[in-house]
């Protein structure tokens, strides 16, 4: 109804919920590739393609981000707002960015995950994309205000805790192994780097919290 | 209309320093562009001033009685001490330097009305204590409505900026409606205007001080208060109208800032944060000691110049 009145807010708005879409397009990409890699190795065309898949949406992802505060810097919405997004949209950011340095370290390195931790890994990768499924509700919730953030909240620190677990099963499994020393650094840190994913969409989480906290007087 | 002169600078000065007290969140955040608010201010400036600014004027000519050249020296005496004080940094309430001036005028009249006297110092003491109790009950009924509606970022990011607009235009018609009888109220008592002209002139000098220079300080005031989260902002906004509006109904003009200063204290107390510093505090004491003083000092140093004569000499 006011959306003339406030058309860069609503412009925000838009942006908003088309950065969390192509965040998801990002991450479908990022899986497709994981899996490619992991049931056809690194040499396979078809992962090739989907890094370069990946890749294109981060970059959109980015774009998307600086036309936020770009509008953001032409003074849309409160200065406490401005603030709480911007700083929201820098850390959301790390995801997509995360999912590219991942690929990237597998093809640079041509790396392949021994057989004894593909089953692990697998389970790592999909409990870090739902928390990464469970921030863009997340988001949805705090700008919308369709669902109760807290008990998103609790899901993602659950996730992220199982994941510190598997993380640290894998590593542990890897280096009881007879696998080359030197691969094994190269796994543990790709296995880290699959971590941070959970790590950071729980930082993003309790972020939404504390804006969705503050706004209550 | 030259002998209002004196007059029409302490509206203007009023104007450029007292739209900061209203706007200064929306406009220093940028929330609010700054013609967008100083339009906003001058048209409401002038409403209130012409619907409710009768009252004061009452008061104020009530104080002494005048003559036309009295009540220019008491305007200039008002405006010099404005000028004095701001030059060197101190804060200073046109509308406590307009009493002085005329507390100036009763003296060399050897008459004053204390009653009415006693009634605008009692006022003077009570906006920020008012302002204080009226920002913590604001606060705590504002809030719980606010939280109960539970709503979303954007949509409660609309309804601060709404609120802050409303608030703001609020706090215009309040500051007209109170302060255009400081700058016209001794040329009524002096007879030289009428009331409806009275407040017609201290309303569009008030809007033109508002519209020609009240951007800096809008912008510099603005983000002091702006450090302060988006919903107590809008309190202190609306506590300091309603306050100001309150001392209309009594007739007696008060300072803006004052009753601000009293708003931010209130949400200190129901956060329990220290808003206010000591500093602040003295300031209020200043501006009710010193700037009367200095206007009675100003109008009674320009009466005692303007009765100069020049005596030559006999070479007889």
């Amino acid at each position: 109804m006011l959306s003339f009145l406030f058309k860069k807010q609503s412009q925000v708005e838009i942006l908003i919920f088309d950065y969390l879409e192509t965040l998801k397009l990002a991450q479908n990409s990022f899986l497709n590739a994981l899996e490619a890699c992991l049931l056809n190795g690194v040499l396979c065309e078809n992962f090739e393609y989907l890094i370069i898949k990946t890749h294109k949406f981060e970059s959109r992802a980015d774009d998307i981000r600086e036309e936020v505060k770009a509008l953001m810097y032409e003074k849309a919405l409160i200065p406490e707002s401005r603030g709480d997004i911007m700083l929201l949209l820098d850390a959301i950011d790390l995801i997509p960015h995360l999912f590219e340095q991942i690929l990237y370290s597998i093809q640079t390195q041509k790396l392949t995950l021994p057989d004894f931790i593909v089953t692990d890994t697998r389970e790592l990768t999909k409990i870090s994309l739902e928390c990464c499924d469970l921030v863009v509700r997340e988001v949805t919730a705090l700008f919308k205000g369709n669902e109760r953030i807290r008990d998103l909240l609790t899901q993602i620190d659950g996730n992220e805790s199982h994941c510190d677990h598997l993380e640290r099963l894998i590593i542990t499994k890897l280096f009881a192994s007879a696998v080359d020393p030197f691969q094994k650094l190269q796994l543990k840190e790709l296995i880290g780097l699959i971590g941070e994913i959970s790590d950071q969409a729980d930082r993003v989480s309790k972020r939404i919290n504390i804006i969705n906290i503050k706004r209550k007087v | 209309m030259f002998s209002l002169l004196g007059g029409i600078f302490l509206g203007w000065s009023l104007g450029a320093n007292d739209a900061a007290n209203i706007y200064g969140t929306a406009v220093s955040s940028k929330m609010l562009k700054f013609w967008t608010a100083a339009m906003l201010a001058s048209v409401f400036v002038i409403i209130g001033a012409l619907v409710s600014g009768h009252a004061g004027i009452d008061t104020l000519k009530g104080l002494t009685s005048f003559n036309i050249e009295q009540a220019v020296i008491s305007s200039v005496g008002a405006a010099l001490t404005v000028a004095i004080m701001t030059s060197i940094g101190l804060p200073v309430s046109s509308n406590q330097a307009m009493v002085g001036a005329i507390i100036g005028i009763g003296l060399l009249n050897n008459e004053m009305n204390f009653s009415g006297l006693g009634k605008v110092f009692s006022c003077w003491v009570g906006t920020p204590i008012g302002a204080t109790i009226i920002a913590v009950l604001l606060y705590g009924g504002l809030a719980r409505i606010y939280n109960k509606l539970d709503l979303n970022l954007f949509v409660s990011d609309i309804v601060i900026r709404l609120c802050l607009i409303a608030a703001g235009i609020y706090g215009s018609y309040a500051l007209g409606a109170n302060s255009s009888a400081s700058v016209t109220a001794v040329f009524v008592g002096a007879g030289l205007i009428n009331k409806s002209s009275a407040t017609l002139i201290g309303g569009v000098s008030i809007a033109l001080g508002i519209l020609t220079f009240s951007r800096p300080v809008m912008e510099t005031v603005g983000k002091k208060l702006v450090r302060l989260d988006p919903f107590s902002a809008l309190i202190v906004s609306l506590s300091m109208a309603i306050t100001v509006h309150f001392y209309t109904f009594v007739g007696v003009p008060v300072s803006t800032s004052q009753a601000v200063v009293g708003s931010v204290l209130g949400i200190g107390i129901v956060k329990g944060a220290n808003t206010i510093s000591r500093r602040t505090l003295a300031n209020i004491l200043i501006g009710w000691l010193l700037t009367p003083v200095l206007a009675c000092l100003c109008a009674l140093t320009i009466f005692f110049l303007v009765h100069l004569y020049y005596i030559p000499p006999n070479y007889s």
